[in-house]
């Protein structure tokens, strides 16, 4: 049997099926799905770019993605992941096809998962997930608050972005009725 | 007495209160609201923990803030939340509601609201509704409220992510095991600080009601 495909289907049935529960709402309750890997990684990392690095390194190392690389905005709010080669990929283009947008990524969560456990950030956001299926690989935006003052703190993050086009045609998580409009 | 359906159009939120307390009786009859609230084979799943405290609904506020600011700063940043309110054609006017918003002021109102009542659900009853009777609850009470000439908000966005729920949970004291209890909301209410406008307009019936089957908006 392949269990990685048998896996992206399980998951994307319960991302169908809880999307269709509680619509959007789930994007913001799923954040601990992942986290058991990560955890028994015994990560370790003095700083963001510590923790991203040793994150990534694990993930690649389990066999979970083949390559990631990111970018950390100047302020230290953004982060941005760019997953290439996830064996999740399946799934989010099988729960695409159900005409729902993917709002589930463990990868994401991980690193996430650990910047909260080690460095104790106040808290942060998952609020892209983008997923470009002619290159198999997902662009994630993450927003990062070290402290509570920095929630607030905005700037353009897809002023000097490479992929800013594409994000910008992706779906969003509060846009819904107006992405239906362009379609 | 009035027509219940004028109770319920000139309810809205209200989310700036006065310091007045409210009366016992009056919060006896809005917790009494909710018990009586329709609720699936009867297992009044619903618990509330009535808040009166300044600092720990400080807490709470600083928590909504949090949550509320953390979303929309992102939304912001991805150049989505101003698509949002363009509709706002004075562009200083714009710009002050989104700061409003993604700063989470917009959600800290439970600072000022005299009373907060947490609306959670006991999960070990063998309820199979509790999300859908704790709603039903809260909206006895909202109602319940305003019939009486008070104000109320319901929150759900301070507990909408996992962790944030935890910490919720950790400042009430709830047991925070995934199989025990269900923080679905909180209500800040108080004597209304602002006034009561019209109505936000609502869709038309023809707009959402369908016939016999769906998308007949014939009545038959």
């Amino acid at each position: 049997m392949d269990s990685i495909k048998y896996c992206n289907e399980l998951l994307s049935r319960l991302e169908t099926l809880a999307y269709h529960e509680l619509s959007g709402m789930i994007h913001w309750k799923c954040e601990y799905v992942g986290v058991d890997f990560i955890r028994a990684k015994q990560i370790v990392g003095k700083n963001v770019n510590e923790i991203v690095t040793n994150c990534c390194k694990a993930i690649t190392e389990g066999g979970i993605a083949n390559e990631i690389t990111y970018k950390l905005g100047p302020d230290g709010v953004m982060l941005k992941l760019k997953i290439k080669g996830c064996i999740h990929h399946p799934k989010e283009v099988q729960t695409r096809a159900e005409g729902i947008a993917p709002y589930l990524c463990p990868v994401a969560n991980m690193v996430l998962d650990q910047i909260h456990e080690k460095l104790k950030y106040t808290t942060s956001y998952l609020t892209k997930l983008a997923i470009d299926s002619d290159n198999k690989q997902c662009l994630v935006y993450m927003a990062l608050y070290e402290t509570a003052s920095k929630i607030g703190q905005v700037s353009d993050w897809l002023a000097d972005d490479e992929d800013a086009d594409f994000v910008r045609n992706q779906p969003s998580q509060i846009l819904a009725a107006e992405d239906r409009k362009k379609q | 007495m009035p027509e219940f359906l004028d109770v319920l159009t000139s309810r809205k939120s209200i989310r700036r209160y006065n310091p007045d307390p409210i009366p016992d009786e009056m919060l006896d009859k809005i917790l009494e609201a909710a018990r009586w609230a329709p609720t699936g084979e009867n297992y009044q799943p619903w618990r509330f923990i009535v808040v009166r405290d300044q600092e720990t609904r400080n807490k709470i506020g600083d928590l909504s803030r949090q949550g509320s600011g953390s979303r929309m700063t992102a939304w912001y940043c991805l150049n989505e939340l101003q698509q949002r309110f363009e509709g706002i054609e004075d562009p200083v006017k714009r710009a002050e509601v989104l700061e409003f918003m993604y700063s989470g002021r917009v959600s800290e109102f439970c600072k000022q609201a005299p009373v907060v009542i947490a609306v959670i659900g006991d999960l070990r009853v063998g309820s199979v509704d509790v999300p859908y009777d704790l709603c039903a609850a809260i909206e006895n009470m909202l109602l319940q409220a305003h019939s009486m000439g008070l104000g109320a908000c319901w929150v759900h966005g301070p507990v909408a992510s996992t962790r944030d729920a935890k910490r919720f949970k950790e400042i009430l004291g709830i047991p925070t095991g995934m199989g025990d209890y269900k923080v679905i909301s909180f209500i800040a209410f108080g004597y209304p600080k602002e006034q009561r406008k019209h109505p936000r307009p609502k869709l038309p019936l023809k707009e959402m009601v369908y016939w016999e089957k769906f998308g007949n908006k014939e009545r038959i």
